[in-house]
C-alpha cells in the first residue's frame, strides 16, 4: 500500500519534471536563437541543421547597430520617460493615497470614486481624445505626452492606498501627537513603512513604460524622440533582411528588463501575487 | 549578497543619470513650442551680413538619414541666401501625410512642406493647410509647362497649392549576373505583360536558400493592381474595379507558381525590396525610379551585392507604346499659417525650379523638371549601368499618376489598400474584393 | 511657511482659517499633484470621449454634430465586424488556454521542485520582455520558407516546405499563431497568480480529503479547484479584458513595414486606431472605442458581481 503510493509519488514527480523542463525549454529557446543569431552573419542566422554556437562570432553586429540606427538615443530615451515616469507616479500616487488612507477631508469619497470608476476603463477607449487634448495643449511629439500619459494612474494611487489602510492608525495618531506634521508622518513614517508597495508600483509602472508600445507609437513621430519599443520596430522595418543586426539591437532592448527583473525578481512575483489576491 | 549590492548601486547611479537627462531634457520640451525646439538642427547656417533679416524656415520631410538630395538642396539654397537657415523636421516615412495633419492642425509651425502623395495632399487642401500658389506663380514667373503636365494633374478646382520637385516613375530593374547564370538574354525597353511574364518564369531557380525568384513585387498596392491602368481605359477613382481582374490573376498565379515570392510572407517578415535585390534573390524588381539612386549607393558601399545590374522601360499591355508607365510625384507647399511665407515660397521657388533640379538630378534622383540634359546627367552618373538599353529606359513616353487627384482619393485609398491586400493574401475572392470596392467606393462617391 | 506661522500663532489673533479648513487643505494638498494630472489625462479626455462619438470630425475643420450616424455607420461597417469577431474569436482562443497552462505549471510548479526558482523566473520572464524583440524572433523562427520550426517539420515528416503552414503569413494559420504567442508571453503573469492562491490554500483541507481517501484527481476537483475559484475568477476576468484590448502584439506579428492587417488579422483597437491616426476620422473611431469601454465594462459589472459572491 505505502510502497505503490510511493511508487505513484515518484511517477508523478517525473512526470512534472518532464513537463516543466519541457515548457522551460520553449520559454528560453526563442531567447538563445536571438542570441546566437545575434552573433553571426545575415547568410547563416537560418542555416539549417542549427548551429548553436557560430564558428565565426561576429561582435561586428553589435557595433554596427549604433550606427545604423540612433540606438542609444532611443535607449536614453526610454530611460528618461521610465525613470520621470516611475518617480512621479511614485510620488504622486503615495501622497495622494495617505490622504485617502488617512486623512479626513470633505469630498474624499466622492474622489476616491472617480479613481477607482475610472481604474477597468481601458484606456484604448479614451486615446483619441486624449491624443486630440495633448495637441492642442502643443504637446504632440514631446516627452512631456508621454510622462503625462503615464505618471497619475488610478491604479498607483490605488495600490497604495490599499497599502496604508492596512498600516494601523494609531502609529498616525502617535506620530500626531509627537508634533509631526502630515507632510512629516508621510515622509518619515509612512514612505518607510511602504517599501514592498512602493517596490512594487517601481517595478510595475518602470517596466511598463519601458515596454510600452502604441503611447510612444501615436505620440512619438519624430525619430530623435523614439522609445527604444517603436525604434527597434523601425529599425526592423528598414533593414528587414538585417537578420543579425536586428537580433542584437533586440538583445540590446531586453537586457535592461533582463537586469531589473533578476535584481528585483522578489518583489516582482509579490506585487503579482497581492495585486492577484486583492484583485 | 554582493552582487545585489552592486546592482542596487549600479541602479541607483542609472536613475540618477537618468534623472539630470530627464531634467534637462524636459526643460527643452515644456510649453507649446515644444515641437519645434525638440527638433534637430543639423543644417548649415551661416552669419546674416548680407542686409537681409536672419530667417529660420522649418521643413517637414521624411527619412534624412536615407534621402541623398535633402543636405544638397538646402547647401545649395543658403550659400546663395546666407539670411537663412533650414532646420528639418522628420517625420518619419510610415503614415508620413498622417502625420504631417496632425502636425498642422495642432499648429506646429512647419514652413515648408513636402508632399509624398495625392491622397495626402488632397486632404491637406481639404483640411485648408496649404497655401495656394497661383499668385505666386504668376508674380514670379514660373512656367508651369516646364513639369510636364504634373502641375496640372495637382490642380483643385483651378488652384494649385503645391509645386513637384521630384517626379518619379515605374522601372523594372534586373540582375544581369542572374540572367547570366539562367541563359535567359536580359529583358528589354519593349515588353509587354506577357513577355515579361514569360521572362520571368524562365529566370526562377533553385529551391530553399539558394532560390532565385524571376520577379519581385513589394507589398504596395501600387507595385501590383496598377499594371491595370497602363492601358488608359481606366482609372482607380472612377468607383469599377473589374478592370483590375486580369492583373490579379496573372500576379496571384505567379505567387502560386513560386515565381514572386508570397505576398503574406513579405508582409509578415517586414521585407524591404531593396534587400531581396540587394543579395541576389530575384532576378527583376519592379519599382520606382527613386530605387536608381539608392541601388548606385549601396552597390559602392558593398551592402548591395548585386553589382551587375541594369533597368529597363516598365512592361505594358498589348498595344500601348513602350515608355508607358505609372508616376509618382513627390511637391512642396507651403503652410498657410506660416508666418515666413516669403522665405518659405523662395525656398520652394529654389527647390521645384531649374537649379534645385541640377541639385536633385546630381543625386540620381530624377526631378520634377526632367529635360534630355537631366536625363544625361542621371545617366552619366558614376555607377549607373553602362548599357544602352539603361539610358534610355529613363525616357518615359507617358506616365500615369499612381493615385489621380481626387476629393475622395484618401478615402478611396483605404479601401482599395485593405482589398488589396484580402486578395493577395487570399483572405477574399479577385471577384468578392472588386465587388467590395465598387461597393465600398461607390459609398464614398456619393456621399 | 509663512501660512504655517499665522496659523500657528492664530490662537490670539482671530484665525484666517478654522483649524478644519486647514485639515482639508493639507488633505487637498496630498491629493492636488495626482489629481490634477489625473483629471486632466483621464477624467476630461473621458468625458470629450463620450461627445466625441456623436460628431464628424477629421481635427481641423469644424466639428458636425451628426448624431446617431457614426454608430449606424457601426452596424453597416462590415470591416469593423471583421475587426470584432476576430477580437471575440481570439479571446476565446486565449482565454482558456492561458488559464489551463497556467494552472497547471502552478501546481507543477507548486511541490519540492529542484530548480524551481529558475523555472519560474524562466517562464514569468516572456511577460516583461520587449515584445517587439520577442515578436521579432518568432517571425523569424516560424518564418515559413527559412524559419527552424518548419525546416524542422520538413526534416521529421518529409512534407515539402511549401506546403507546410505558413503560420503568421498563412490566413488559415494566423490565428493560432497569435494565439500560441500570446500564451506563450503571458502564461508565466497568470501562473504566479495562481502560485499565489495555491499557498492559500489550507493544507489541512488536503489532510482531510487524504484521510477521507481522496486520490491525487479527487483532491485537485474537491478542494484545489473550489479553493482556487476566486483566483480563478480574477485571472478570466482580466485575461477577457486584456484579450479585448489586444493591438501591440498583432501589429508585431502581422502588420509589416507599413502597419496594416487584413481580414483575418484585424482587431478592434487597431481599427480604432486606424480610423482616428490615419484617415482621422475621430467622430467615427470614438464610436468604435465607445463599443471597447460598454465590452470592458460589461465584464467589469460581471466581475463585480462575481467577487460579492467569491468574496471572503
Amino acid at each position: 500500500m505505502v510502497g505503490s503510493k510511493k511508487k505513484f509519488h515518484a511517477g508523478w514527480m517525473t512526470l512534472a519534471y518532464i513537463a516543466l523542463i519541457a515548457v522551460a525549454i520553449c520559454m528560453i529557446i526563442p531567447y538563445i536563437w536571438m542570441l546566437s543569431s545575434s552573433f553571426k552573419l545575415n547568410k547563416d542566422v537560418f542555416s539549417f541543421p542549427m548551429v548553436w554556437i557560430p564558428d565565426n562570432i561576429r561582435w561586428q553586429n553589435y557595433v554596427d547597430i549604433w550606427t545604423r540606427i540612433p540606438l542609444g538615443t532611443f535607449i536614453m530615451n526610454t530611460v528618461k520617460l521610465s525613470v520621470i515616469v516611475t518617480l512621479l507616479q511614485l510620488l504622486t500616487s503615495s501622497f495622494a493615497a495617505y490622504a485617502f488612507a488617512k486623512l479626513r477631508f470633505r469630498g474624499r469619497n466622492l474622489l476616491f470614486l472617480s479613481y477607482i470608476a475610472t481604474i477597468a476603463i481601458p484606456w484604448q477607449a479614451y486615446m483619441v481624445p486624449q491624443f486630440i487634448m495633448m495637441r492642442e495643449l502643443g504637446l504632440n511629439n514631446t516627452h512631456l505626452a508621454i510622462i503625462f500619459l503615464q505618471a497619475f494612474s488610478a491604479f498607483g494611487v490605488f495600490l497604495m492606498r490599499q497599502f496604508y489602510q492596512g498600516i494601523p492608525d494609531e502609529l498616525c495618531e502617535a506620530a500626531r501627537i509627537d508634533g509631526l506634521s502630515e507632510y512629516g508622518i508621510w515622509a518619515r513614517l509612512m514612505l518607510p513603512l511602504s517599501k514592498p508597495a512602493l517596490s512594487t508600483l517601481t517595478i510595475f509602472t518602470f517596466v511598463t513604460t519601458w515596454n510600452d508600445f502604441l503611447g510612444p507609437m501615436i505620440y512619438l513621430t519624430k525619430t530623435e524622440l523614439k522609445t527604444i519599443q517603436i525604434g527597434l520596430r523601425m529599425f526592423i522595418s528598414q533593414y528587414s533582411a538585417e537578420y543579425g543586426l536586428i537580433m542584437a539591437a533586440s538583445v540590446v532592448s531586453i537586457i535592461p528588463v533582463l537586469i531589473i527583473f533578476l535584481a528585483l525578481q522578489k518583489n516582482f512575483v509579490q506585487g503579482v501575487a497581492s495585486s492577484g489576491i486583492k484583485g | 549578497m554582493r552582487f545585489k549590492k552592486t546592482m542596487g548601486i549600479g541602479l541607483t547611479a542609472m536613475l540618477a543619470a537618468g534623472m539630470v537627462a530627464g531634467c534637462s531634457g524636459n526643460n527643452g520640451n515644456s510649453g507649446a513650442t515644444a515641437a519645434p525646439t525638440a527638433a534637430p538642427t543639423n543644417s548649415s547656417s551661416a552669419p546674416a551680413d548680407k542686409g537681409n533679416e536672419p530667417v529660420t524656415l522649418k521643413w517637414a520631410l521624411w527619412d534624412w538619414e536615407a534621402t541623398a538630395y535633402y543636405e544638397p538642396l538646402i547647401k545649395a539654397y543658403t550659400e546663395a541666401n546666407p539670411h537663412v537657415t533650414i532646420e528639418y523636421v522628420d517625420l518619419g516615412s510610415t503614415d508620413y501625410m498622417t502625420m504631417l495633419s496632425t502636425q498642422l492642425s495642432g499648429g506646429a509651425d512647419l514652413d515648408v512642406l513636402t508632399i509624398k502623395d495625392i491622397p495626402g495632399y488632397s486632404n491637406l487642401v481639404k483640411q485648408n493647410h496649404l497655401e495656394p500658389l497661383n499668385g505666386f506663380i504668376g508674380e514670379s514667373g514660373i512656367d508651369t509647362a516646364a513639369y510636364g503636365g504634373t502641375v496640372e494633374q495637382i490642380q483643385v478646382k483651378d488652384e494649385v497649392y503645391a509645386l513637384p520637385f521630384r517626379s518619379d516613375f515605374w522601372l523594372i530593374y534586373y540582375n544581369k549576373d542572374l540572367f547570366d547564370k539562367a541563359g535567359v538574354p536580359y529583358p528589354t525597353n519593349d515588353m509587354t505583360f506577357d513577355q515579361y511574364e514569360e521572362i520571368a518564369r524562365k529566370v526562377t531557380s533553385g529551391s530553399g536558400a539558394d532560390k532565385v525568384y524571376g520577379a519581385h513585387h513589394h507589398t504596395w498596392r501600387s507595385a501590383v493592381q496598377l499594371f491595370g491602368i497602363l492601358d488608359g481605359q481606366n482609372t482607380v477613382v472612377d468607383g469599377k474595379y473589374e478592370f483590375l481582374k486580369p492583373t490579379y490573376e496573372r500576379i496571384l498565379k505567379l505567387q502560386d507558381d513560386g515565381i514572386i515570392m508570397d505576398y503574406a510572407t513579405l508582409k509578415t517578415s517586414s521585407t524591404h525590396y531593396s534587400g531581396v535585390f540587394y543579395n541576389n534573390s530575384v532576378a527583376t524588381l519592379n519599382m520606382g525610379s527613386w530605387f536608381i539612386a539608392t541601388q548606385i549607393d549601396k552597390v559602392k558601399s558593398g551592402e548591395s551585392a548585386a553589382a551587375n545590374w541594369g533597368i529597363v522601360k516598365y512592361p505594358h499591355p498589348e498595344g500601348v507604346e513602350p515608355g508607358t508607365t505609372l508616376g509618382t510625384i513627390t511637391s512642396l507647399a507651403v503652410n498657410k499659417k506660416s508666418a515666413k511665407k516669403d522665405a518659405a515660397l523662395d525656398f520652394l521657388k529654389f527647390v521645384t525650379g531649374e537649379e534645385g533640379a541640377t541639385v536633385i538630378a546630381s543625386t540620381g534622383t530624377i526631378p520634377a523638371i526632367k529635360n534630355d540634359e537631366v536625363i544625361s546627367s542621371i545617366a552619366s552618373i558614376d555607377g549607373f549601368p553602362t548599357d544602352e538599353n539603361s539610358k534610355e529606359a529613363l525616357n518615359t513616353f507617358k506616365t500615369y499618376l499612381e493615385m489621380p487627384m481626387h476629393e475622395k482619393s484618401a478615402d478611396i485609398e483605404v479601401i482599395l489598400n485593405e482589398n488589396h491586400d484580402n486578395i493577395m493574401t487570399k483572405n477574399t475572392s479577385i471577384d468578392k474584393g472588386l465587388e467590395d470596392m465598387n461597393k465600398r467606393v461607390e459609398l464614398v462617391l456619393s456621399n | 511657511m509663512q501660512k504655517e506661522t499665522t496659523l500657528a500663532t492664530g490662537k490670539s489673533n482671530k484665525p484666517f482659517i478654522t483649524r478644519g479648513m486647514k485639515d482639508h487643505l493639507v488633505a487637498y494638498s496630498f491629493i492636488a499633484p495626482n489629481f490634477i494630472g489625473f483629471a486632466l489625462f483621464t477624467l476630461v479626455p473621458m468625458i470629450f470621449a463620450i461627445i466625441l462619438a456623436f460628431v464628424k470630425w477629421d481635427g481641423s475643420n469644424p466639428m458636425n454634430y451628426v448624431g446617431i450616424d457614426n454608430f449606424i455607420r457601426l452596424i453597416k461597417d462590415t470591416t469593423f465586424h471583421k475587426a470584432l469577431w476576430n477580437t471575440v474569436v481570439y479571446t476565446i482562443g486565449v482565454v482558456p488556454l492561458t488559464m489551463a497552462c497556467a494552472l497547471a505549471l502552478a501546481i507543477l510548479l507548486n511541490q519540492k521542485i529542484v530548480g524551481r526558482n529558475f523555472m519560474r523566473t524562466a517562464f514569468f520572464f516572456p511577460y516583461v520582455a520587449s515584445l517587439v524583440a520577442v515578436a521579432a524572433v518568432w517571425n523569424f523562427i516560424f518564418s515559413p520558407t527559412m524559419g527552424p520550426i518548419n525546416n524542422l517539420l520538413h526534416t521529421i515528416t518529409g512534407i515539402p516546405i511549401e506546403d507546410l503552414p505558413r503560420w503568421a503569413a498563412d490566413k488559415d494559420w494566423a490565428m493560432f499563431t497569435v494565439i500560441l504567442f500570446t500564451v506563450w508571453k503571458n502564461m508565466g503573469y497568470y501562473m504566479v497568480i495562481y502560485l499565489a492562491g495555491l499557498q492559500g490554500v489550507n493544507p489541512e483541507l488536503y489532510e482531510a480529503a487524504e484521510l477521507d481517501g481522496a486520490n491525487g484527481w479527487k483532491r485537485f476537483t474537491n478542494v484545489t479547484i473550489p479553493q482556487l475559484a476566486p483566483t480563478t475568477f480574477f485571472v478570466l476576468m482580466i485575461l477577457v479584458i486584456n484579450s479585448f484590448k489586444v493591438y501591440d502584439i498583432f501589429i508585431n506579428l502581422f502588420a509589416g513595414a507599413d502597419n496594416q492587417l487584413n481580414d483575418s488579422t484585424r482587431v478592434l483597437v487597431y481599427q480604432i486606431y486606424n480610423t482616428a491616426f490615419r484617415s482621422l476620422d475621430y467622430g467615427y473611431a470614438n464610436a468604435m472605442a465607445l463599443v471597447l469601454f460598454l465590452i470592458v465594462m460589461g465584464v467589469t459589472i460581471v466581475q463585480f458581481r462575481g467577487e460579492k459572491r467569491y468574496g471572503q
